[in-house]
């Protein structure tokens, strides 16, 4: 019997591409539904409560009014489908997020974790009673205690350092730890620490490389999955027309040592593609989350020792 | 003292963001050479043949229409900012086949048939007359037969296949160097002209017309035909001009003159007004007009490119920047010269009956000609020039974003969008190369067509804007219904979502630039002048669209035996 794999990576918070990817089983006939990290967004847009039902916010540099809760409701709905959480305030809450770093931190944090355990709660039942499975991996701009809440989950199964069984005797071995970043996110590591974890994750599995998916969110150095363009570490600014290989060396490293019949990526959202390192066949699908379209991709496996085919998508 | 916190709109936490490979500036360059310069001008000869048209008032009228072009295309970059451009908008918006056919004939094949059109033109307004300077006259002479025109494709080829390999950043550094180095000369020739007297230019003219074509060489043609009595050109019953025996004119310039005299060209590019045969130019001028949206299929990999407005500034940049130098080239022409005798340097090759040879009587050449100095006119053409062949990789370029999209979606195969390590397209590129070369030999060697004198595939020269323009309205059909169609997209998109009636005018605009391309679509069927509207064309085109949608049902066959459903990849996933 073959083996029906849906990928998706980096929904940023896109709360349209969250819920996409839990209905994309069904839309592509899946058996497995996979995540390959990168769930949490990465910005609050301030709705300024004006008082007597009036707000005003603005979206991508275009200011909006709103007048009555309904519209409100539908505004906040449009800004999750866009990956950013929105948060009504007053303008004093505003001048103190902007002033204080530590507290516009909590209430980051306090936003990713309402918005998982939501997420969470509709996969349950969305899922619930259906034979699809669904496995979700954190991403390196994910925080440790996204985790739990994914554990907590009574549909969902967590990636991160597990080797999961797949239906046909195939094994996913996930991690969303990735290189060294400019950003200083919460999932990164120098190449040796990287290395040596994915190795530390793959000697769980049990069965054989054409058997054996990996799950990584970084993709590997110096392939078509990898290219961004260049950027300065210090001021986080692009170089510049030049564009880098900034993939882990690691992954390679272990993708070309195991030679797993597939391997799984995302974080650089532009290289979208797919490539062959040995007989792996390594996919990033890309991420066209801020638009709140689902880009990912379909895998077939036939059962036996081969990849029968994959397809890119945009759902 | 307290202090007001700046009023931040939107709190951005530490992660990773990154960004695309092309800038802004990128995309305007590319933009400003898609528009390019000397397909304008070498379109201004078509202004010969609709002689009653205002070639100005022509061009104003495209520009406010292509400005419609440019916010329907801002608007689908913003909305969907994907490497693929039509392909992937008209998929996701209509459907997989639609979507593939109208992109496949208007970015993928008929590109082929623009190889041997870029040669002609490389060959007519800048090589040849470097050659002339140089003395090289066999080259030159050879390089205007079928072989060399052949020839001269496979250069082109070679060259856009370079451009494209080097990859977009190098593309974008080369784009970069030959603006500014082309710009340089055409600021050159406008100081030139603004500083010489019309008595002057015509007696440069002459002079270097002696002194490339004239004495010994025998190529200097000044015979003076019959006119008659409103000063048109008398012609034979062959449709020939007939000579006045032992009549000469007194130099090139004065037989260029009586040229656009005899051939009915106006003394005055407003002359003509807004008439009906002003409209008619138009599709004339979308063959050089039409295209500062040439990088859709690319825009996917600029930065910022969900940013609307800064979509439209660059690519409103690319329109009136070319338009601009473009007007004024006429005006300073207009100027020093006479409209009527600048457009006999036109009608001249067109009509046949150059002085020069029967070479084009090249813009920038003639404006070297200015300093009597061979050095400096090689230098000036070739400077220019770079405004040409820095346009040359975009005869590929934005076929490769086409083809890797549709290789995504599996309706081509996977390797269609295979790169060596080098990130070069290898498939693609030869999925555009080799059907050029084809393309090319089919335009230099098919038989000449007698009405037209011209060979059979040259005679398709307009198919290769219709069947852009045909992908054009199926685009901005997709973009009218976008608000509705893919809701999703539109709902999420940063477009002015504000209209009339419950219309947003996003549609409306949509709708008027549709209803414009349905016009010129009408003209290219309606009128023989573009040469379009004959049943070898419509063979030709016919063939092009059975091909696309051949390529689909066996892709749409091949994945349904996979058990893959082909259109669910441009399905949207429901959200809800």
């Amino acid at each position: 019997m073959s083996v029906r794999l849906f990928f998706a990576t980096d929904v940023h918070g896109s709360e349209a591409c969250w819920r996409k990817f839990i209905n994309s089983g069904k839309h592509y006939e899946a058996d497995v539904l996979i995540l390959g990290g990168d769930m949490t967004g990465k910005a609050v847009v301030p709705i300024m409560d004006n008082g007597g039902g009036t707000y005003t916010f603005h979206m991508q540099d275009v200011r909006h009014d709103i007048d009555g809760a309904d519209a409100l409701a539908v505004q906040q709905r449009a800004i999750r489908d866009h990956g950013y959480y929105p948060v009504v305030m007053t303008p004093e809450e505003r001048n103190e997020y902007t002033s204080d770093p530590d507290k516009l931190d909590e209430l980051f944090h306090a936003q990713m974790r309402r918005t998982v355990e939501e997420w969470v709660a509709w996969a349950d039942e969305r899922l619930a009673g259906g034979d699809m499975r669904c496995i979700v991996c954190p991403g390196n701009d994910d925080r440790p205690d996204i985790d739990e809440l994914l554990a907590s989950s009574s549909q969902i199964e967590l990636g991160e350092g597990n080797v999961i069984d797949l239906p046909e005797g195939y094994q996913l071995a996930s991690s969303g730890w990735t290189n060294l970043t400019p950003w200083d996110t919460p999932r990164e590591e120098e190449e040796p620490l990287l290395k040596a974890r994915i190795e530390g994750i793959v000697a769980q599995a049990t069965v054989s490389p054409e058997r054996l998916v990996f799950g990584l969110h970084c993709p590997p150095y110096d392939t078509q999955l990898d290219v961004a363009p260049k950027i300065d570490w210090e001021s986080l600014t692009v170089q510049g027309q030049d564009v880098a290989h900034v993939g882990s060396t690691a992954v390679k490293e272990v993708i070309e040592q195991v030679q797993p019949i597939l391997s799984l990526h995302g974080h650089i959202h532009e290289s979208r593609a797919a490539v062959r390192i040995g007989r792996t066949l390594a996919i990033n699908p890309g991420s066209s989350y801020v638009e709140g379209t689902l880009s990912g991709c379909i895998i077939e496996l036939d059962g036996k020792k081969k990849l029968k085919r994959y397809r890119l998508t945009m759902g | 003292m307290a202090t007001n916190a700046p009023e931040q709109t939107l709190f951005v936490r530490k992660a990773s963001g990154l960004v695309k490979g092309w800038s802004s500036g990128d995309g305007f360059r590319y933009s400003f050479f898609s528009v390019n310069l000397f397909l304008a001008i070498w379109s201004f000869a078509y202004a010969t043949f609709i002689p009653g048209g205002s070639l100005f008032w022509s061009i104003v009228i495209t520009a406010v229409f292509i400005v419609l072009e440019i916010i329907v295309y801002a608007g689908l970059i913003s909305a969907m900012p994907r490497a693929g451009g039509d392909y992937v908008w008209m998929t996701r918006i209509f459907n997989s086949p639609i979507g593939f056919v109208l992109a496949a004939v208007g970015w993928w094949f008929i590109l082929w048939l623009w190889t041997p059109i870029y040669a002609d033109m490389g060959v007519q307004t800048t090589v040849k007359p470097i050659f002339r300077i140089l003395g090289l006259n066999g080259a030159a002479d050879w390089l205007g037969t079928r072989t060399g025109i052949f020839v001269a494709s496979l250069v082109v080829i070679a060259i856009a296949s370079t451009l494209v390999a080097v990859g977009m950043k190098s593309y974008a550094k080369f784009q970069k160097w030959a603006m500014w180095i082309g710009l340089a000369g055409v600021i050159v020739c406008g100081v030139l002209l603004l500083v010489t007297s019309g008595s002057s230019f015509k007696e440069k003219f002459n002079a270097a017309a002696e002194k490339y074509y004239g004495g010994d060489k025998g190529m200097l043609n000044l015979q003076k035909y019959q006119t008659d009595e409103s000063g048109l050109f008398v012609y034979d019953d062959a449709g020939a001009l007939v000579p006045v025996e032992g009549e000469t004119y007194s130099g090139a310039f004065q037989a260029t003159e009586a040229i656009g005299a005899g051939t009915g060209m106006p003394t005055s590019t407003f002359a003509g007004g807004f008439s009906w045969a002003t409209w008619t130019l138009i599709p004339f001028m979308l063959f050089w007009m039409a295209w500062p949206n040439w990088g859709a299929t690319l825009y996917g990999e600029v930065r910022g490119a969900k940013d609307f407005r800064k979509n439209i500034y660059m690519m409103l940049g690319g329109l009136l920047v070319p338009t601009a130098i473009s007007l004024a080239f006429l005006g300073l022409m207009t100027w020093k010269v006479g409209y009527q005798a600048f457009m006999g340097t036109m009608a001249a090759f067109w009509w046949g009956i150059s002085p020069i040879g029967g070479d084009y009587i090249s813009p920038t050449a003639m404006i070297s000609w200015i300093v009597p100095n061979a050095a400096f006119q090689v230098i000036l053409v070739g400077a220019i020039s770079l405004l040409l062949f820095g346009w040359f990789g975009t005869l590929f370029l934005s076929s490769t974003r086409m083809i890797f999209a549709s290789a995504f979606d599996r309706i081509l195969p996977e390797a269609a969008a295979r790169v060596t390590s080098g990130g070069v397209p290898v498939v693609a590129l030869v999925l555009m190369t080799i059907p050029s070369i084809i393309m090319a030999a089919l335009y230099a060697y098919t038989p000449i067509d007698a009405d037209s004198g011209v060979t059979v595939v040259k005679l398709f020269t307009y198919d290769a804007t219709l069947a852009i323009i045909i992908m054009f309205l199926g685009s901005a059909l997709a973009f009218m219904v976008m608000r509705w169609r893919a809701k999703a997209i539109w709902d999420s998109s940063s477009l002015p979502k504000s209209g009339i009636a419950g219309i947003p005018w996003m549609s409306i605009i949509a709708a008027v630039y549709s209803a414009f391309l349905v016009f010129n679509l009408y003209l290219f069927i309606k009128d023989a002048i573009y040469g379009v509207n004959n049943s070898k064309s419509a063979i030709f085109m016919a063939v092009l669209y059975v091909a696309a949608l051949v390529i689909w049902l066996i892709a749409w066959v091949t994945r349904k035996r996979q058990g893959m459903a082909l259109e669910t990849v441009a399905k949207e996933i429901p959200v809800e």
